[in-house]
């Protein structure tokens, strides 16, 4: 019965991740991805971890392809032209697949011949009190640089994102000049030019310069 | 496969079947106790017609459905466009089954004690939080296949609202979490047992929780005032402009069990899932009719909040995408963030 489960769900696993890389249409990619993951949080069901699969359905089925899907609708991606890859991917690809085939045999053969039994399936590895306890116990520290890994990446992304940006005190602005220079931006080194303006944000910059401004609300109709 | 493992099964077939049949029957109901309440809020009488006092009113509904035209649209992606309504209802129906719909209870002739509930596993509410973000995807790839600008429109506003609302709903549990110490669902109810079945977790201590919870969960369900998906008056019908008879019924379904199932959730977590005062002090532990007074106010807290569904229905207007998005994130958020803070604390200080 395990058995059959196993089957069914690893080849909807492996054929999903073969539509991925197969269909030319990115939807169709999105949604093939998604059943990789949805297969993917059935076996780690069947290994006694329920807290992971539910986590993998909830982060990448329901969050991160959520939002490639939502840019691919949004930029209405065309469907990708046939055209002549670069050559020297396809014995790449043959040779990175007989390495995995080789990893794969390796670790069987390794499993069967091993003098270790194997502990019963009952473990409480997989439950969620027990992985609470480890990643606030004994890997707290690679948790929490995770978290200020993502954190930084956050604050990155929307200071990119940012449309105002506040200059350094005393920030001055030459008008017509094409960019920023490094002397204006940095108020410390001494200015030679005496029509330098004095500028506080990003947008005032941009007002000097004449760059027009796509999200003035007064243009906006 | 031996007897036991069998049994087991057979039972847990026909557990599911009672209680997606009950469930479906209840959702058939609500559509027409929605249109029955809204005609009283709107001054007239609603459905009244088919049956007694319009009681046959939902069937004739699903005949009319399944005998309308089924157009297709010519330049729709057919695949994804058959797929989306499948996977609304699919995930709509699914978490049903880890909701305790009752207490322990001894049935009779058979010697045997059993939980009414379907499925009880350790991660229960992760799960439910799991199959509701999938649900996503019938909405986002409806709008995307029918080859429609309004569908697109649609479609576009629900993912961004549903992907929004989401983190303030999962915010919002976390306090009861934290409280209970458990994902499990049954063990969550047991523990709002105390004080002979007062012991309900929007009285202690989460008050904010469930405030910040009922309105995510209805911008959730895409139901006024947050229905931007499919408003009527700027987008045709949203992202279901293209879909006709049957296909248009499996929304249409999926939209009110999702009511239903999150209604059940608050239930579950905030008003004390099954537990009615009192009633264990007076039919006794495991009875027969304890667990019927039990299953009886489950559907009754239900009931209250599908009530109050079609209440903000009949008397709201819609809000604006800005606002929408800038409540989510400026108002809820926070307010989520502030209510786990609190509880936490409380926690560590061991007030509770």
């Amino acid at each position: 019965m395990l058995a059959l489960l196993f089957i069914l769900f690893a080849g909807i696993a492996i054929g999903s991740a073969i539509a991925v890389v197969a269909q030319r249409n990115p939807l169709y990619s999105a949604i093939s991805l998604i059943g990789v993951f949805i297969s993917l949080a059935c076996l780690y069901v069947m290994l006694a971890a329920p807290f992971l699969a539910a986590v993998q359905v909830i982060v990448y089925a329901g969050a991160i392809m959520v939002l490639v899907v939502f840019v691919i609708m949004l930029l209405n991606v065309e469907q990708e032209e046939r055209r002549t890859r670069l050559s020297f991917l396809v014995p790449a690809a043959v040779g990175l697949a007989a390495l995995l085939i080789a990893e794969v045999t390796f670790i069987l053969y390794w499993v069967q011949v091993s003098p270790v039994t194997p502990a019963g399936n009952v473990s409480d590895t997989g439950l969620t009190a027990s992985i609470g306890t480890g990643l606030f116990t004994t890997y707290l520290l690679p948790f929490e640089i995770t978290s200020i890994l993502l954190l930084m990446a956050i604050v990155g992304a929307m200071t990119l994102a940012r449309r105002t940006a506040e200059l350094p005190p005393g920030a001055r602005v030459v008008p017509g000049a094409q960019v920023l220079a490094l002397n204006i931006i940095d108020p410390t080194v001494p200015l030679d030019d005496t029509t330098a303006i004095e500028a506080h944000t990003t947008v005032e910059v941009a007002k000097i310069l004449g760059i027009p401004d796509d999200h003035d609300p007064a243009r906006r109709d | 496969m031996d007897w036991q493992t069998l049994r087991d099964v057979v039972l847990q077939f026909v557990a599911i079947t009672v209680a997606f049949t009950v469930v479906l029957l209840i959702v058939a109901y609500t559509v027409l106790a929605e249109r029955r309440v809204l005609g009283l809020i709107q001054g007239r009488l609603g459905p009244n017609r088919v049956g007694f006092g319009g009681s046959l009113q939902p069937f004739a509904d699903l005949l009319k459905f399944i005998l309308k035209e089924d157009i297709v649209p010519d330049k729709s992606t057919r695949f994804v466009y058959f797929l989306a309504p499948v996977i609304a209802t699919m995930a709509a129906l699914m978490t049903m089954i880890v909701y305790p719909f009752g207490p322990e209870v001894n049935l009779p002739f058979l010697q045997r004690t059993t939980q009414l509930v379907i499925a009880r596993f350790d991660v229960a509410l992760l799960y439910v939080l799991g199959v509701t973000s999938v649900g996503v995807y019938g909405i986002a790839l409806a709008g995307w296949s029918s080859n429609n600008k309004y569908s697109l429109m649609g479609g576009l506003r629900s993912s961004a609202q549903m992907i929004s609302y989401e983190l303030s709903l999962g915010l919002a549990l976390i306090g009861v979490i934290l409280q209970s110490g458990t994902l499990d669902l049954y063990r969550i109810v047991e523990l709002q047992s105390r004080w002979h079945g007062c012991g309900w977790f929007i009285l202690w201590l989460q008050p904010l929780g469930f405030f910040i919870y009922l309105m995510s969960a209805i911008a959730e369900t895409n139901r006024v005032p947050f229905d931007l998906p499919e408003a009527e008056t700027e987008l045709v019908a949203g992202f279901h402009t293209e879909y006709s008879a049957m296909k248009f019924a499996l929304f249409f379904l999926a939209e009110y069990i999702n009511m239903f199932t999150v209604s059940m959730l608050a239930t579950t977590l905030f008003l004390g899932g099954w537990n009615v005062p009192f009633a264990e002090d007076l039919f006794g532990r495991g009875t027969l009719l304890f667990a019927l007074v039990s299953v009886i106010g489950f559907l009754v807290k239900i009931c209250f909040f599908l009530f109050l569904y079609i209440w903000l229905r009949g008397t709201l207007p819609r809000f604006r995408f800005d606002q929408l998005m800038n409540f989510g994130w400026k108002f809820l958020l926070p307010l989520a963030l502030v209510n786990i803070f609190i509880t936490a604390t409380l926690i560590f200080l061991n007030v509770l």
